[in-house]
Parts: C-alpha cells; structure tokens; sequence
C-alpha cells in the first residue's frame, strides 16, 4: 500500500513530534514537519503532501493566512487542509483569517486519535481499518 | 508677673531641682488642670509623693537620663486621666536647665494637649487605611475581569500541552515494541507537557491570589517574565514580537508579584489593543537601574510622584510602536472609566488601577508618547535600600 504523505506545519514541536509518531507508526502515513509558519507553502511545494494539517494560532503568520497562500499556489490549490486548533471559543475557529480562508475542517486539540484517523481516511478516501 | 504669664500659658509646665532629690520647684495652672493636683500639693514634693510608684519610677528614671546627658526628651503622645476624669494626651518634652546663679540644676518639662490633634490624625489614619481597603477592591475586581479576559488565552496555552499528552498515551495505548527507539523522547515530552502546563496553571492561580498588598524583596524580573506568559497566547495571536532588555544584576525591589504582574498585564493588553492596527507589531520591555531624578522623562505626561531624589530606583520601561496616544487624551489616561476602546472592550479602570497599583508600592509611572512614535511607560520602583531610608526619613 503506498503510503500518504501528510505535511504537519504547527509550532508547537513536541506535539508534532509526537503526532508524527502516531501517525507513521499506523504504516499509512509518511508525514513531514514544518514548525515554521512562514515555510509551510515551500515545504508544501518540496514534499507534495495529499493533505496539510495546519495549526490556526502560530507566530508570524497564523494558519488562515498560510491556508490562503497554499490556496492561492496552482499546483498546491487543490491539496485538502484540516485545521488545527487549541482555541477554546468557537466564534474564533469559524470567523476571522479561518473563514476567509475557506477553509474546511477543524480538528480541535487536544486530538484523540480515532477522531484524526477517521478525518484522515475520509479526506483521503482511504478505507478504515 | 512672671508667674501670671506662666499660669496662663495654655502648656503644662513643671520644673523640678534635680540637686535636691528632684523635688517639684514650679507647677503652673495647667499642670494643676492635667494632673489634678494643685500647686501647693506639689510644690516641694517628689513624683514618689504625687504619683502611683510605677509611674513615679519611670518619670525618675527619664529625668536622671535627661540631666546626665543633657539630652532633651520628648513623648510624642501619652495617654494621661486629667484631675475631671478625663482622658487627654500630652506631647511632653523634658529639658536640662543650668541656672548658675542659684547654683541649681533644674529639669524643665513641658506638656501641651495633643488630643484633638490625636483624635484627627486617628480619624485620617482610620480614613487612610479605609481607602486603602477600597483600593485593594478595586484592584481585586478589576483583576477578576483581567483573568475572564485572559482564560481563553490560558487555555489555548495549556491545551497545547494537553494535545501532546494524549498524543503519547495514544501512542501507548496502541502498545510498544521491547526496545522502541521513540520511548524515551516520547516519556521526555510528555514530563515536560506536564511541567508547562503546571507552569501555566500556577501563573494564573498566582495572579488571581489575595487582594492583600504583599510587599516582599524580590527580583522583578521573574515577575515581568511570568506576566508575558500569561498574555503569550494574545502576543501570538497580534503577532506582536517582544524585545526584552534586563540588566544583568539588578538590585530587588519590594514588591507584590501578583499585583506588579496585573500591572504588566494591563499595560500589555492595552498595548496590543493600540497595535491592532499597526504592520510590525513590537514591544519593548527593558528593566535597569538608576539613581532616582536621572532618568528623562517627556514632558507632558502625567505622574505620580512618590520617589525621591537619590534613591536607587529600578525603572521599568514598556514601548510600542503604535499610533501613540492623542494628546488631548493624554491628561485623562489614569482617570477611573476613561477608555477609548469599544464598549465591552475596556471597563477603563486598567490604567486608574495601574496607577493605584504603584502608589501602594511608593512608587512612580509616567505615560508619554514617544519622539519616534508610540507610547512610552516607564515606572520607578524603589530598592529595599532606599524604601528604608525613606521611612527614616518621615520618622
């Protein structure tokens, strides 16, 4: 089974550490970190990820603003996007740079696994299991 | 006629010759009202014949230091029954006085009233420690609303630590090989998931703590330290870069934490609400060391003096570079309920509490524009050393 590549871009570097680890250890996944904001585009251009995971709330460029720009890039434009969010309210995960964004999905931390997974295999059209 | 300038004068006077056993030589009319002992009962007499022994002692013991050092004595107050039954206070002073002529040795006390004086200065005492109250309310309210307006903020900062947890017992749960190579990095991540969100946690418990004043020698760095952790979540979503500059070995402070920490918080806030509009948000906090009357100041801005000159005082300074504040607005900033942001924003009570917050610990801050732009707020913290000095000074 060829593996999805999944592109992780969240500054907070232990949990993309770990959820890396989680997600390679399932065997369906390869999955590159990007801690930097500002470096998620080009590290979406170099790896050609199947779908971005992208954090809402990061310094220098928040995630609305990087889902835009990928957005905006003709061979990343049609790359899914699942946002990542520790924010607490929820006028915040659906207003704002996020909307305007157009963005999708929103995956709220803390992340249970089986949640991820099924978000995974579903924007991906992979069969569970 | 000297004797009736004497008896009128509105002062107990009493003189005793400290040759002969400190036997009473003069007894005016006042000192017959205070005492209620008239003059002919005294004069001649000792305080062992007048007086309760104890007392009678302690008058001696005070008269002998007075005549062998030749020091002046003086009883700020001291609660006396009058000979009525009535209680007064008397500043008393006692003095040596050498009349060669006679060949005596003379000690010449003076008693004036000071029970009205006493009865006020108590009023404003009570007065003061009442607003005193009422200001630390204030203050405590006013920090409920600041916490209400960080807990999203504190939230976000502990939920991250939060998701990494439950990312390493999910991967736990799913069962480890003997020998996993990413144990040990995962158990090292979760310990410190575990700390920062303690880290935060405590910070925030801190923060909302008592709404005593809670004046302790400290290093105020630390302080300013945590305060940027409470708002980091709002400085990161301003995209706000912080600069902080501290000088390496700055003397302590006095200094409640957790009100010096409501007070950066507010200028924080208030700082971040100035720079919404502006590209490259930035903060620059830098904390020295200086003697007091040193540091330059814009005119303009508004202050509360509580330092004096030459003392050594810790200044820290906050700047933006922001649009600054209008200069009409700027003699109105620290007045209670003056906001310029949005209703629901701003109670307008963050600055009027910033400024009470540095009254109560003597010290000062001036708000002002600066030339470059932006706003400049520097507060003047005294050093234990110079705290001490001051109170030797009013007392």
């Amino acid at each position: 089974m060829i593996k999805k590549r999944i592109l992780l871009v969240d500054d907070e570097e232990g949990f993309t550490r770990l959820l890396k680890m989680n997600l390679e250890k399932t065997g369906k996944f390869d999955v590159m970190i990007e801690n930097r904001s500002t470096k998620a585009a080009l590290a979406a251009k170099l790896f050609h990820p199947d779908l971005i995971l992208l954090d809402i709330v990061m310094p220098d460029m928040d995630g609305g603003d990087v889902a835009s720009m990928i957005q905006s890039e003709p061979g990343l434009s049609q790359i899914p996007i699942v946002m990542l969010t520790a924010l607490v309210e929820q006028d915040e995960t659906s207003s704002g740079a996020v909307a305007q964004a157009g963005t999708l999905d929103v995956l709220a931390k803390p992340i249970n696994m089986d949640v991820m997974m099924r978000c995974l295999e579903e924007k991906l059209g992979m069969s569970s299991g | 006629m000297l004797d009736a300038v004497i008896d009128s004068l509105p002062i107990a006077i009493f003189c005793k010759n400290a040759s002969e056993d400190f036997r009473f030589v003069l007894w005016n009319k006042m000192q017959e009202e205070v005492t209620g002992i008239p003059r002919e009962k005294a004069l001649g007499f000792t305080d062992f014949d007048l007086f309760p022994r104890s007392e009678a002692e302690g008058f001696r013991a005070m008269d002998e230091h007075v005549v062998l050092t030749g020091a002046t004595v003086e009883i700020p107050a001291e609660e006396v029954q009058t000979g009525a039954g009535k209680t007064i206070w008397l500043h008393t002073v006692k003095v040596q006085v050498e009349d060669p002529a006679l060949g005596k040795n003379l000690l010449l006390g003076m008693s004036e009233d000071v029970t009205e004086r006493r009865l006020l200065n108590d009023h404003l005492d009570r007065k003061s420690a009442e607003l005193e109250s009422t200001q630390l309310q204030l203050i405590q309210a006013e920090k409920m609303e600041s916490i209400g307006r960080l807990a999203a903020g504190v939230a976000h900062e502990v939920k991250n630590p939060l998701a990494l947890l439950l990312m390493g017992v999910e991967y736990l749960d799913g069962g480890v090989k003997p020998g996993d190579p990413n144990l040990p990095e995962i158990i090292e991540e979760m310990r410190e998931a575990i700390h920062r969100a303690d880290k935060i946690i405590r910070g925030l418990v801190d923060f909302s703590s008592s709404g005593k004043l809670t004046l302790t020698r400290q290093d105020i760095r630390p302080v300013i330290d945590q305060a940027l952790l409470l708002v980091r979540h709002e400085l990161l979503r301003a995209g706000a870069t912080v600069n902080t500059r501290y000088q390496p070995d700055l003397p302590d402070v006095r200094l409640d934490a957790a009100k010096f920490e409501q007070v950066i918080v507010n200028l924080l806030i208030n700082a971040l609400h100035a720079l919404k509009d502006t590209e490259q948000p930035e903060l620059d906090i830098a904390i020295w060391s200086v003697q007091a009357g040193a540091d330059d100041l814009d005119e303009g801005s508004r202050s509360v003096d509580r330092v004096r000159p030459g003392d050594e005082v810790v200044i820290v300074q906050i700047c933006d570079n922001g649009p600054g504040i209008p200069p009409d607005k700027l003699n109105q900033i620290f007045e209670p309920f003056f906001t310029t942001k949005p209703t629901g924003v701003g109670t307008g009570l963050g600055l009027s509490v910033v400024r009470n917050i540095i009254q109560l610990h003597k010290g000062r801050i001036e708000i002002g524009n600066r030339p470059e732009g932006g706003v400049r707020v520097v507060m003047s913290l005294r050093t234990p050393a110079a705290t001490s000095e001051a109170i030797d000074n009013i007392i």
